[in-house]
Formats: C-alpha cells, structure tokens, sequence
C-alpha cells in the first residue's frame, strides 16, 4: 500500500474516534455551552442552563439540541473531503515544491518551513532584523532550511564567502536544523545570516575548516572526527568531540553534527528522567504507522519490551468504566487540535494506577496531526497516598467528633456524680476545701473523685481518688466509686482500710464483666476522730497526704496498700497521725504532680513550698489561700485536691471562710 | 519503634519490651498485643522489659495490672525487668513491686 493511503486511513480512524467523543451527548453539551458562553458573554453555566431550556421547549432530546446549536454557531466547520485530505498529504509527505513560494524571497527574509507552526514544531528561522550580516536571500538556502525543518537531526547549511580574488575567506550559515542547540547555549535561528569566523572563530583554519575548502574544491563529501569543540565561551562543557560529515549541496555545503556522546547521554537522561518520574513516553507516526514507546512506558503497562507496543484497542481496554467520559472528551479535545492533558485510571495486572497522559501532535499546514505524541506518567503514589491521606482525615473528624460527644458526657456525668463546692464547708471539727483541675484537653476528663462526709459514727471520712484512663469508662468508674464510698461510710464502716478492701473487691469483681478495658484506680481514705485529733488512714497505691505544721511540710508515711481492682484479697494497712488546730492537710490525686517530663519529687517540690508559705503565716483562710495558689503540673491530667484543717474546738465555728 | 514487641524465647517464655511513653493514647493496645500474644502461645512465663520506658501513666499502670491477670489465668509467671528508677518509684506507689517480682 501506498504511505499516503496507510496516512489517510490513520487520520480516518482518529477523525472517526474523534467524531465518536464528539458524539458523546456530555462532550456535545459541553461544547456547546462553552461555545455559546463564548459568543454570547455570558457565564457557561448560564449557558448551559439556557440550553436545558431550549431542549425542553423543543421537546427534544439536549443533545440534539446542543448539536444544532453548536453546528449553527461552528458555521462552516465541513468534513473533510478526501480530495483535500490527499492535497494536504502531499505538501506535508513531499519535499515542498518551489511554486510554493513563488516569490523568491527579499533580504532579511527568509520563509517559513514546511511545516506549519504548530505546539511542537520549533518556529521556523528568522534572521534577526538589522543585525548587519550579510544576507542569505537565495533560493537555496531557502529550500535548505525547509529541508532542514523537515528531517532530524543537527545539521547546518554553509555558504562560502569568497573575497574579491574569489578565494574562501569565510562561511555563513544559510540554514541550520530548529534542533541545534549550540554548546554556548545558542539556537538555530541566532546563528543564520552569521559568519563562522565571528560566530565560532575557533573553526577557522581547523580540521573542519580544511575539508569544507576540499568539498567545495572538489565537490565529494567528506568526514572529519572525531574532533574535540574548543569554545570560547565558559558555559561550553569541557572534552566532548564531535564528527562532522560535510556533503556539498549546491553552491554550499551541508554539515552533519554528531556529537560523539549525545547518544548515550540522551538515553541516559531519558531513562533516569522516567524512572524518577514514573514517566513513559509514546510516539505514533501516523505517516509509517510506526509506534514507538519507551523502557517507562513499558514498565506502567507491565509489558515485556520483547512484546512490543500494545496496540491502542488494548490499552484503551484497560481504562476502568467510570473514567471512559474522561478519555473521551480527551479524544474530543484532541479533535479540536488542543494539547490533552488527563488523569484517569487503568487497571494492569489486577492492580488501578492512576495515569496522567498529556498528548500532543506535530501537526501539518492544514492542522492534520502527522505524528502523536504521549507522555505517560504513573502518578499512583500520588494518587494513593493523597486517597489514604483524605481517608485518615475522615476517620480522625469522626474520631474528634465521638471524642468531643464522650467528652460532653463525661463532664455531665462528673457534674452530676461530684458536683464540687465553690468555698470551704466544715464538717464535725473541720474545714474542708475542694479543689477539681480539670485536664486542658476535651479527651482527657479523668476519674478523680473526693469524698468528705461525716460518717454514721461521728467521725468524718476524707478521701480522693484517681481512676486510671480518661473519658467515659473512667467517669462510670469513678462514680461507682464515690457512691459506693459514700454509702459505705455511712452504713458499713469508717475504716479506712475496711472501706479501701470493699473498694477493691467492688472494682476487682466489675473488672471481671466483660469489659473492653479492665479498670484499676488507687485512693486514699482518712478518718478523723474529732475528740482526739486523730486521722486514721490507709492508702490503695496512692500518693501520701501532705501535713503541713507551722511552715513545715512533711508527706506522711505510707501504710502498705496495692492499687485497687489489681488483686482479690489485697490487705490495706493503716497509719495514724496527729492532726491539730493550725495543720493543714493535703490530699491530692497525681495530676497535680505527675508530668512526663519531670520526677514525682520534682513535681512535689511546688506544692510543699507553697503548704510550708502558707501554713508558715498567720492567715485568716489558708484554705481559699492554698487552693488559689495551686497549679496543676500536667495539663493533661486531670487533679483533684482536697484541703482540711481541724476547726479549735472551743471556738467551734469561729476563724475565717478559709 | 513501637511501643511494644512480643518475642518468644527458647524455653517459651514470653518476652514483652515496652518502649517510650505508655499512657492513655497506647495503653489499651499495648494490652491487646500482650494478651493476645499470652492467649495464643499460653507461655510458662511472661517477662516485661521496661528499662526503655521513659513515662507510664496511670493507663499504663492499669495495663501491667492486666496482663499481669491474664498471666495469672493462664497460669503463666509474670515478672517486670528494669524499670527505670522513675517507673519503679510509681509502681512502688501503686503497691506493685512485689506482684511484679521487683525488690
């Protein structure tokens, strides 16, 4: 077959996959509305609306509606007729034929190649207006450099200028290939119309410079090199060496460039440049019908090389269903001469990639794509860690909102279960103050609790306690506590090692449940025998109570006593101390003291120096004056404190508030 | 690193390493991996290391309490190594010391 015919029915099969996308009543619709937005400046959805509209009222099916509307405003947009088509093939698969450009170009002029402009055609040569060389207006080197424009590669067409005794004083550069890029970082348009002497004054008189004499001399082409370029210029790269092949044209020569390393450079870029990228590139030239893809390419589609490329029926195949429209508007777009640019997904070997693939085409004169052009990129990663990322955040504003909702409940149930008394109240010969330090975060409503009660025999029962975890478990935890605490003193017992064995048996025993997390907790009870002023007390793996004394604070030496809920028949052990009017006591839960990045001595240190100052002075209300000044060390721990000081018993309800 | 792994050494003694700060944030799944683990493989014993653990809550206190039960159910040895002196003072505090084979 002929290559025109092979051409032709390429350029029918994607015309026909276009009109397809065209047909796609989404892609018809959307066109439309951009189109008639455009036209009519009015805003895209507006239009869009307007011909929801118009389909209605024409009972019609919208995209027949926005077909018409869309041929009526593309006016004389007509199909191509297959006697065009071969015109066009020729101008673009032909050498360009002179009548082309029947006027023999002016000075300063040269005309543009024979490939249209187009996205990816670098622009033909221009010389620069008024840059004083000499002209190159001949026919030839117009022809050239549409040769030129048209082949790949980096070659360059000379002319020799030979001084009034018709010897070769110089060359200019007649044409040279859009590709070249010189060493010097110099394009193809900057060097035609210039001398070599003045544009690579180290040729002149070279190795290269000897043979273009003899090729001119005796018309035969030549070979020299490697030879290495010298430059004058500091941004040339050092050591690399060049062949050149010298075929004389016409009055002029034609030079090859090979530069000795670019081979293996290119590919060496190209490789690591798709590797790091995930990138792949395609190339289809529509004229041979060869298809080309690169190491990347074949890596996204999991394909052996060996295989070759896939033909496009199959690689379509693998584009998932949803994302078909994408492609197809992509295919639409295409049609239109745009650049494409999309993302959608694949399915290779079981496993979604998600691809970006931007296509563009060297087009012909008349806007017929002539070679296609696809860089693949993988962009899964991306795509999956981005979905993971959205995900987490999902699951974590679920989480804030179930933690929010736990906290409010938390903080319900601990107002209702410990509702804390703004002043200092007194009990049977004592004044009791109570202070709750709730932790900073909304997460963290702990389990403290205090009790501080007189009991049924005319005693008074103090305790704090800590329930370890936070939220909602810890509150149900702590109010099972308190209330069984409170029912105890009153009923049962004022011991407090009797009353911390029912404790623990009570949360030892609840533990058993089928709960998700088993429950411990640690507390201190103390009873204070009003009479004889003195506090009995027992401790479940708590921190000890502080007695202040006239400036003096010492922590109380521990009875044996292990955590509550951890051991079914844990013994709690009592100690007794004297308590007397000007004590103060402290019994507090380990929020106020305990922080990770500090010892429990560390932490204590505070709180003893402000028991010694305030117990030190002679103070109306230490109570209000100790609770005021106590700051919890760990914001996020919650602290309960409990301060008491015996009341003189003569005087019964005299002192302060404090 | 994570806050814990779960290694059976020769004899089938169950090797538990905490790391880093055990507290509310971590707790209940420390504990999974650890009863789980005692659960499945039923070791003659379970030895926690601590000597990395820089913080224990309250949470964390809670959690050797557990496994020290599901231990004792499985009728397995249980014994804490190493606290940091910080760690050893707390569990003193909480009465534990002896419970978790420490002086």
């Amino acid at each position: 077959m002929e290559p025109e015919q092979d051409y032709l029915r390429r350029l029918a099969d994607i015309d026909a996959r276009v009109e397809q996308a065209r047909a796609d009543p989404e892609v018809v619709l959307g066109r439309a509305a951009g189109l008639l937005a455009g036209r009519t400046g009015c805003r895209v959805d507006e239009a869009h609306a307007h011909l929801l509209r118009l389909a209605a009222e024409r009972e019609g099916d919208v995209g027949k509606t926005a077909a018409d509307v869309l041929a009526a405003l593309e006016g004389g947009r007509t199909p191509h007729e297959p006697d065009r088509l071969r015109a066009m093939t020729d101008t673009v698969l032909r050498t360009p034929s002179r009548d082309r450009h029947p006027q023999p170009p002016g000075p300063g002029h040269l005309p543009g190649p024979a490939v249209a402009p187009g996205p990816a055609v670098a622009p033909g040569p221009a010389v620069p207006p008024g840059n004083g060389s000499p002209p190159v207006g001949s026919g030839w080197a117009d022809i050239v450099q549409q040769v030129l424009d048209a082949v790949p590669g980096s070659h360059t067409a000379l002319m020799p200028v030979r001084d009034r005794a018709g010897r070769i004083e110089d060359y200019v550069f007649a044409a040279v290939s859009p590709s070249v890029v010189d060493l010097s970082g110099r394009r193809g348009t900057q060097i035609v119309g210039r001398r070599m002497s003045e544009t690579y004054p180290t040729i002149v008189n070279g190795p290269v410079w000897e043979i273009w004499e003899k090729s001119i001399a005796d018309g035969l082409p030549r070979e020299v090199g490697p030879v290495p370029y010298v430059s004058p210029s500091d941004r040339a790269p050092a050591g690399v060496t060049f062949t050149v092949r010298v075929q004389p044209v016409g009055p002029g020569l034609l030079n090859s460039w090979i530069r000795h390393d670019e081979e293996a450079r290119l590919a060496e870029r190209i490789d690591q440049t798709e590797r790091l990228g995930n990138l792949g590139w395609g190339e289809w030239d529509l004229i041979t019908g060869d298809i080309v893809w690169s190491e990347g390419l074949y890596r996204i589609y999991e394909r052996d090389p060996a295989d070759g490329p896939m033909p496009s029926a199959e690689s379509d195949a693998l584009t998932v269903p949803e994302d078909v429209p994408l492609r197809q508007q992509a295919v639409e777009m295409f049609g239109r001469g745009q650049t494409v640019d999309v993302s959608y997904r694949i399915r290779v070997s079981g496993r979604i990639k998600h691809i970006r693939t931007i296509v563009d085409a060297v087009r012909g004169t008349d806007g017929r794509p002539v070679r296609i052009y696809g860089i693949v990129q993988d962009v899964t990663a991306g795509e999956t860690s981005r979905a993971k990322l959205a995900e987490v955040e999902q699951q974590l504003r679920e989480h804030q909102r179930s933690l929010a909702a736990e906290h409010r409940l938390a903080v319900q149930l601990q107002q209702i279960v410990l509702p804390i008394p703004e002043t200092p109240f007194d009990l049977a010969g004592l004044r009791v103050a109570v202070r709750y330090l709730p932790a900073e975060k909304a997460s963290q409503v702990g389990g403290d609790w205090y009790h501080a009660a007189a009991a049924g025999d005319g005693s008074v029962v103090l305790a704090v306690g800590d329930v370890a975890g936070h939220g909602l478990q810890a509150a149900a935890a702590m109010a099972q506590l308190r209330h069984a605490m409170a029912a105890l003193a009153v009923t049962t017992t004022s011991d407090p090692a009797e009353l911390l064995t029912h404790l623990n048996r009570l949360l030892y025993t609840a533990r058993s449940a089928a709960e998700p997390m088993p429950v411990t907790a640690t507390a201190v009870v103390a009873r204070y025998d009003p009479p004889t002023g003195a506090l009995r007390w027992a401790q479940a793996g708590h921190p000890a109570p502080l007695r202040a004394r006239a400036g003096v604070t010492v922590e109380l030496d521990r009875p044996e006593g292990p955590l509550l809920g951890a051991f079914p028949g844990a013994r709690y052990d009592t100690a007794t101390v004297t308590f007397v009017p000007g004590d103060l006591l402290l019994f507090y839960t380990d929020g106020l003291i305990e922080h990770r990045d500090r010892t429990l001595e560390e932490g204590l240190a505070p709180i003893v120096a402000t028991l010694d100052r305030v117990s030190g002075e002679h103070n109306q209300q230490p109570l209000a004056e100790l609770l005021s000044q106590l700051r919890h060390a760990n914001p996020d721990d919650d602290a309960c404190i409990l301060a008491a000081r015996p009341l003189p018993a003569v005087t019964g309800r005299g002192g302060g508030d404090g | 690193m994570d806050a814990v792994s779960v290694n059976t050494v020769p004899g089938g003694a169950l090797h538990v390493v905490l790391r880093g700060e055990i507290d509310f944030t971590n707790s209940a799944w420390v504990r999974k991996v650890i009863c789980d683990a005692v659960a499945e493989q039923r070791p003659p014993a379970v030895r926690v290391e601590m000597a990395e653990v820089a913080f224990l809550d309250s949470s964390g206190i809670g959690m050797l309490v557990d496994v020290m039960r599901a231990a004792g159910e499985a009728d397995a040895a249980f014994r804490v190594e190493h606290p940091t002196s910080r760690v050893y003072d707390q569990l003193r505090t909480a009465g534990l010391l002896a419970a978790f084979g420490l002086p």
